[in-house]
């Protein structure tokens, strides 16, 4: 597939707005505390339409919290987060709506719906919020979960597939939305090491079809090779980011060197 | 010993055919009065669970009576549930004599006579519905909270509302946890139908009553109590095996 083309088989992306400075998505001063607990403090990050970003850092560092800012699951309490030229942030359902039908989540548990199965699971929103035709949905439904490796098992239900093929069916759903972002939280982390590449491949031909992807993970490789731009968090802020040959293997800052100093061990 | 069998299984009054019609008639209102409040609870306790998951702070304009109310009615017996509505009900469909006002509720919701059943098989059903609404919303709501939170969560994370993700995913999953508990509170609604005696129907308690006061003998009351048991503990049996088999799917990584 050549780059240019849209995510998902979706129409190019030259419409989609940008702010001033051509980012797709901007988050400025974002914070976030959970009682005394300050998980993020101050937070300022710009990605570009189709740029692959991953973020690293410790457990607790706040990474699964900015995901849930990004769309609004869990409201920052400052800050402004800006989509596609528009402000999400204190605009109430309006802002909800409008970003959570542009930006896509895959979560570390999977979270299929288990009473359904896999070609359900990824009909169902398009069916509930955008009010499609269920044949238009089935259609779509059956040729994403072929995009991800998954066309024999439509009709199985979550139980009965392993954990990678669960993640790829979460994988289908998110993109049957047509986001114009995907959120990754760790997605491969609940997974047994040989299932491991199966979803990272699926991740790495999306980030090659033009994706927009925030991507927090543990696996080195994959961000090594398939990040735009790699991010250290720690504390809640941001502690280091730049290319990956530069935050992975020439990190500045001493949490990083420490950090990566663990990570890389194994 | 003969005694104690003509005092409780006296097959000649249980069997004598007037006093085993009128048990029969008797327990054939308590069989429809559980089912229609079952039904009635059944539907107003998930509606009452539902409206207490409302979110957000606005959300306990609803939460916030919905919760009293259910602490309220779990916390009165059903027999003071049913007195109350059988009084109000019968008082607020009479004209006022001394002011002359009109009565505030019509008289066909006064003293119902809906399909052909009297006003206080109508009391026990509204009656019942009120209390066991408020038993079976908590039922609901521990199966609710057992949903894991990321099914929420996901159904949020691709555009469906609150109320779409309720509707589509959670509450499937927490009635399917449920169901066995709610038979037993079922169990439990079955046998508290009786109280309607108490407001003038002549259901299978009342029957027997009536019976055990003519040939002294208990015997009728047995019969009673025989025709619960046969309906109860098949229910109860039903239950342990829904469980069993939730317990064996649990185990093997799939509920
Ligand atoms: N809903 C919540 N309520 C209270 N505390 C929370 C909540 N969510 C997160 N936290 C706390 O915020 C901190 C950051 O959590 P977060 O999940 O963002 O970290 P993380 O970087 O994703 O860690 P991990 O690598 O372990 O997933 C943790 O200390 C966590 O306990
Ligand atoms: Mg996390």
């Amino acid at each position: 597939m050549r780059a240019g083309d849209g995510p998902g088989g979706l129409a190019p992306t030259e419409a989609l707005a940008t702010d001033g400075d051509g980012a797709f998505l901007r988050l400025e001063g974002v914070r976030k505390s959970f009682a005394d607990l300050v998980v993020l403090d101050g937070v300022d990050l710009a990605i570009r339409r189709g740029e692959v970003v991953c973020v690293l850092g410790p457990s607790g560092s706040g990474k699964s919290t900015l995901l849930r800012c990004v769309n609004l699951l869990s409201p920052p309490d400052s800050g402004r987060i800006v989509l596609e030229g528009e402000e999400i942030t204190g605009r109430g359902e309006a802002g909800i709506d409008f970003v959570r039908q542009r930006v896509g989540m895959v979560f570390q548990q999977f979270n299929l719906f288990p009473l359904k199965t896999a070609l359900e699971n990824v009909t169902l929103a398009p069916r509930a919020v955008l009010g499609r035709d269920e044949g238009e949905c089935r259609r779509r439904g059956e040729e994403l979960l072929d995009r991800v490796g998954m066309s024999d098992k439509v009709a199985e239900y979550p139980d009965r597939l392993s954990g990678g093929q669960q993640q790829r069916v979460a994988i289908a759903r998110a993109l049957a939305m047509d986001p114009h972002v995907m959120l990754f939280d760790e997605v491969t982390s609940a997974l047994d090491p040989e299932l491991v590449k199966e979803v990272l491949d699926v991740m790495r031909e999306l980030a090659d079809e033009g994706m927009t992807m925030l991507v927090v993970t543990h696996e080195i490789g994959f961000a090594r090779e398939a990040a735009d731009r790699v991010i250290f968090m720690d504390g809640g802020v941001i502690v280091e980011e730049g290319p990956p040959a530069q935050v992975i293997d020439a990190p500045r800052h001493e949490r990083t060197k420490a950090f990566l100093g663990l990570v890389l061990e194994h | 010993m003969d005694q104690l069998v003509d005092q409780f299984f006296d097959f000649g009054i249980m069997f004598d055919p007037d006093n085993f019609d009128k048990v029969m008639a008797g327990f054939w209102f308590t069989i429809k009065l559980a089912i229609i409040a079952g039904i009635l609870s059944l539907l107003w306790g998930l509606v009452l669970a539902v409206l207490r998951q409302t979110p957000g702070k606005l959300g306990r304009i609803i939460r916030w009576p919905v919760i009293a109310y259910i602490d309220v009615f779990r916390g009165i017996p059903a027999l003071l549930v049913i007195l109350i509505v059988s009084t109000a009900l019968g008082a607020l469909s009479q004209p006022d004599l001394e002011t002359g006002a009109g009565a505030l509720l019509p008289r066909w919701i006064g003293v119902p006579d809906w399909f052909g059943q009297p006003a206080p098989f109508w009391y026990g059903v509204i009656a019942i519905t009120i209390t066991y609404g408020a038993y079976m919303a908590e039922v609901y709501r521990a199966g609710i909270e057992a949903v894991p939170s990321g099914q929420m969560e996901a159904a949020r994370s691709l555009g469906m509302s609150h109320r779409q993700a309720m509707r589509q995913v959670i509450v499937p999953q927490a009635v399917r946890k449920v169901i066995p508990p709610l038979l037993n509170d079922f169990i439990a609604l079955m046998k508290d139908t009786t109280l309607v005696s108490f407001i003038g129907l002549i259901e299978v308690v009342q029957a027997g009553y009536d019976i055990a006061s003519e040939t002294f003998s208990s015997s009728a009351l047995t019969l009673g109590a025989l025709l619960f048991v046969l309906v109860t503990i098949p229910l109860a049996r039903l239950v342990d095996w829904m469980i069993a088999r939730q317990q064996a799917r649990y185990e093997r990584g799939i509920a």
